[in-house]
């Protein structure tokens, strides 16, 4: 429990010493072990990460020089621009490489801890709340995923609907073949109008012969084959617009958007004063390439509209959101 | 002049009713309604140089940026001729490929969400509409970032750095594909980066303010999101090389008709918008009719609000007479479109009263059939060329 939350205060204290960062009182909630189930912290998966955090921070907070350097990107949030711009390659440029993989290590685990948090907080708003309607709960409801069906043209999906589903398909497909095999031969039903049978109605049709020849085995089999078949293409086909449906439309999904300094391909040409001197009698150089600042070669910036999520409705998009679904 | 002023960006609605004709009844549409606007508490920052003074009326003042607009053009008529194309230009973005998926991208954002206005867009010569989808893409992603379903993660810094990237992709350092989009289209035609400008200031404002006092600020609120857009789109559609109409009033009709759109479109949202917590109606006109924020939040349609919309409808209608008389001053091929936009916008304000004034709970708009019969009403008018004696 000690060194939980030791290593939960210790990045924070760390990281930004100016401001207190907001996410203390976050940890100094976490800290307090009242709520929390001892064997939670003792689960592996649990564990392992505090564990590192504690090590890393610890040996690096002895070993760790003012780096000063952080508090350029790394300090309160309202310091912090969601949106990126050609200088945003500045942030964190001064710290050290072990810093940088401490950072990254104390802010996972901090982004861990809170979506916990969150977890539990959804649970006391479910506990809380009688009713979940109204303009709050349409946004739980684009939250959360919902079940919509992958039947072209049905309503979303209950355990209730799902029922009345299976009953109508099975009573349909038992009554088909009640009729195909029962009725339509007992009251001697033909194809045509009339009672034509199956030869001359494909003449009437004018349809090529041999269709008339067909054995009725093969024929059912093909008709039943082009139904299932041509019936999963179209789940398919409307499962890939609902999934697009949630896509940004900006970045298709990626995330991303072309870099447009280094046309995407991560290299710009390095643009440095031409020198005069010695100009005339030097062979003009090869162009040297350098890395794009603006993209830091990646070729891709962020997506402002999803905020590099994809969604189009940008969330944490985690299991923990809602621990009721 | 342009009817490309449908895509009035508000931040007060969600960005897809301005390019938007159709009904907002799509469900993605609601959800993004539903959003909560971002509250943040910003100090005014300066306003643009060009709305200095506050003693003047926001028309005087709009009216110097509409003058200024027209100057720059004049000026960069004369100065295309000799100007060596800018150094800048050439580094980045020389993909022509990139350019050209770049462009396909933002036809594809403007037909998912402002269908009607995408086939309007059709209309035009390819060149224009092109030109059209990179400066719309960019009013909608900046409405996005305040209005927009991630809006609440945007602080005022997020718009103190969007403009940077705006003032850089005038200066030919676009920072990403939609971006050089917009980029290459402002190298294309002489469009200012004022109006641009003034669209982030109209975004700051509506993170700050949800009543207008008077028509005055209603006026500077217009301009802001939906004036800006006909300013912008004007070097686009191009004037009439016959036109004896000077600049200044084909601007001003511009100005006109996005301040028609914005109009119509608050008249339309009364009821959405008061749920939102937003009035975009003038307080001294409501007292003045007897009407209150209360009366507007109950939504009951009673006499007073009746005769109090007639009014509104009146003057929205007259900003459209006269943004239409700007209409015919332009070029031959842009004509059409952008009547046909006004026509089909103006038709919402008879939509609304159709629904007898009950703006509060039933949405105004107009059917697809009505869309289709004014195509060639619009095409009709926009045969009539400039104006013999230059009047617009």
């Amino acid at each position: 429990m000690t060194c939980f939350s030791i290593c939960s205060r210790l990045p924070s204290s760390r990281l930004s010493p100016s401001n207190p960062p907001p996410t203390k009182t976050f940890l100094a909630f976490l800290a307090f072990p009242r709520e929390v189930p001892p064997q939670r912290l003792t689960l592996p998966r649990n564990a392992s990460p505090f564990r590192i955090a504690c090590s890393s921070s610890s040996s690096s907070s002895s070993s760790s020089s003012s780096s000063s350097g952080d508090a350029s990107g790394d300090q309160s949030s309202s310091n912090f621009c969601i949106i990126e711009g050609p200088e945003t390659l500045q942030d964190f440029v001064q710290m050290q490489l072990q810093d940088i993989q401490d950072s990254i290590r104390s802010r996972r685990n901090k982004i861990f801890l809170l979506m916990e948090e969150v977890r539990r907080l959804r649970v006391q708003q479910r506990t809380k709340s009688v009713k979940v309607i109204n303009e709050n709960g349409k946004e739980e409801a684009d939250e959360m995923p919902d079940i919509p069906s992958s039947i072209p043209f049905l309503p979303h999906l209950t355990q209730k609907t799902l029922r009345q589903l299976y009953l109508t398909s099975l009573s349909f497909i038992g009554g088909i073949i009640l009729f195909g095999g029962l009725i339509a031969p007992t009251l001697e039903l033909k194809l045509g109008l009339g009672g034509t049978s199956y030869e001359d109605f494909i003449r009437n049709m004018h349809l090529p012969l041999q269709l008339s020849q067909v054995d009725p085995i093969v024929a059912s089999f093909s008709g039943g084959a082009v139904g299932v078949i041509s019936t999963l293409m179209l789940m398919e086909a409307n499962n890939v617009e609902q999934q697009e449906k949630k896509r940004c439309k900006y970045c298709h999904g990626t995330g991303y958007l072309a870099c447009a300094r280094c046309s995407a391909s991560g290299v710009c040409l390095s643009v440095n004063p031409i020198l005069v001197t010695g100009a005339a009698d030097r062979p003009l150089q090869v162009p040297k390439t350098e890395r794009c600042p603006n993209c830091s070669g990646a070729g891709k910036v962020m997506c402002p509209t999803c905020l590099c999520t994809g969604m189009l409705m940008a969330s944490e998009h985690d299991l923990r959101i809602d621990p009721f679904d | 002049m342009s009817g490309v002023l449908l895509w009035v960006v508000g931040p007060k609605g969600n960005a897809a009713s301005l390019f938007n004709l159709e009904p907002r009844t799509s469900k993605k549409q609601r959800a993004l309604r539903s959003y909560p606007r971002v509250r943040v508490v910003s100090v005014v920052s300066a306003v643009s140089s060009s709305v200095a003074s506050p003693s003047r009326s926001s028309v005087d003042r709009v009216y110097e940026v509409v003058l200024k607009q027209a100057a720059l053009v004049r000026e960069q008529r004369r100065e295309k001729a000799l100007d060596v194309k800018k150094p800048e230009e050439a580094e980045g973005l020389t993909g022509s490929d990139l350019l050209n998926t770049a462009y396909e991208r933002c036809g594809e954002v403007c037909a998912e969400y402002a269908k009607t206005f995408y086939l309007g867009t059709l209309l035009m010569t390819p060149e224009r509409r092109r030109a059209v989808w990179a400066i719309y893409v960019w009013c909608r992603r900046t409405d996005e970032l305040v209005d927009g379903p991630n809006a609440t993660h945007i602080t005022p810094k997020a718009l103190d750095r969007w403009e940077k990237r705006l003032n850089d992709l005038f200066e030919g350092r676009p920072y990403d594909m939609y971006d050089a989009a917009l980029a290459d289209t402002v190298s294309k035609y002489p469009v200012d980066i004022q109006p641009f400008k003034d669209m982030i200031e109209g975004m700051r404002l509506d993170l700050r303010k949800s009543r207008y006092m008077n028509f005055d600020e209603l006026y500077l609120y217009c301009y802001y999101v939906a004036g800006t857009v006909g300013l912008m789109s004007v070097p686009v559609m191009g004037i009439a090389p016959e036109s004896k109409a000077s600049t200044e009033s084909v601007y001003n009709a511009a100005l006109a008709l996005g301040v028609a759109n914005q109009l119509t479109n608050i008249l339309r949202d009364v009821g959405e918008d008061a749920r939102r917590g937003r009035i975009y109606l003038p307080q001294d006109e409501l007292a003045r009719a007897g009407l209150s924020d209360e009366d507007i939040l109950r939504g009951k349609v009673t006499d007073k609000w009746k005769g109090f919309m007639k009014e509104q409808i009146k003057r929205a209608r007259k900003f459209f007479d006269e943004a239409e008389k700007g209409v015919v001053e332009l070029n031959a091929a842009s004509r059409w479109p952008v009547m046909a936009s006004l026509l089909l916008y103006k038709q919402i304000l008879d939509a609304i009263e159709a629904n007898d004034y009950n703006n509060f709970t039933r949405r105004a708009y107009v059917g697809k059939a009505k869309k289709l019969i004014l195509l060639p009403v619009a095409y009709g008018r926009a045969l009539v060329g400039p104006s013999a004696d230059g009047r617009a």
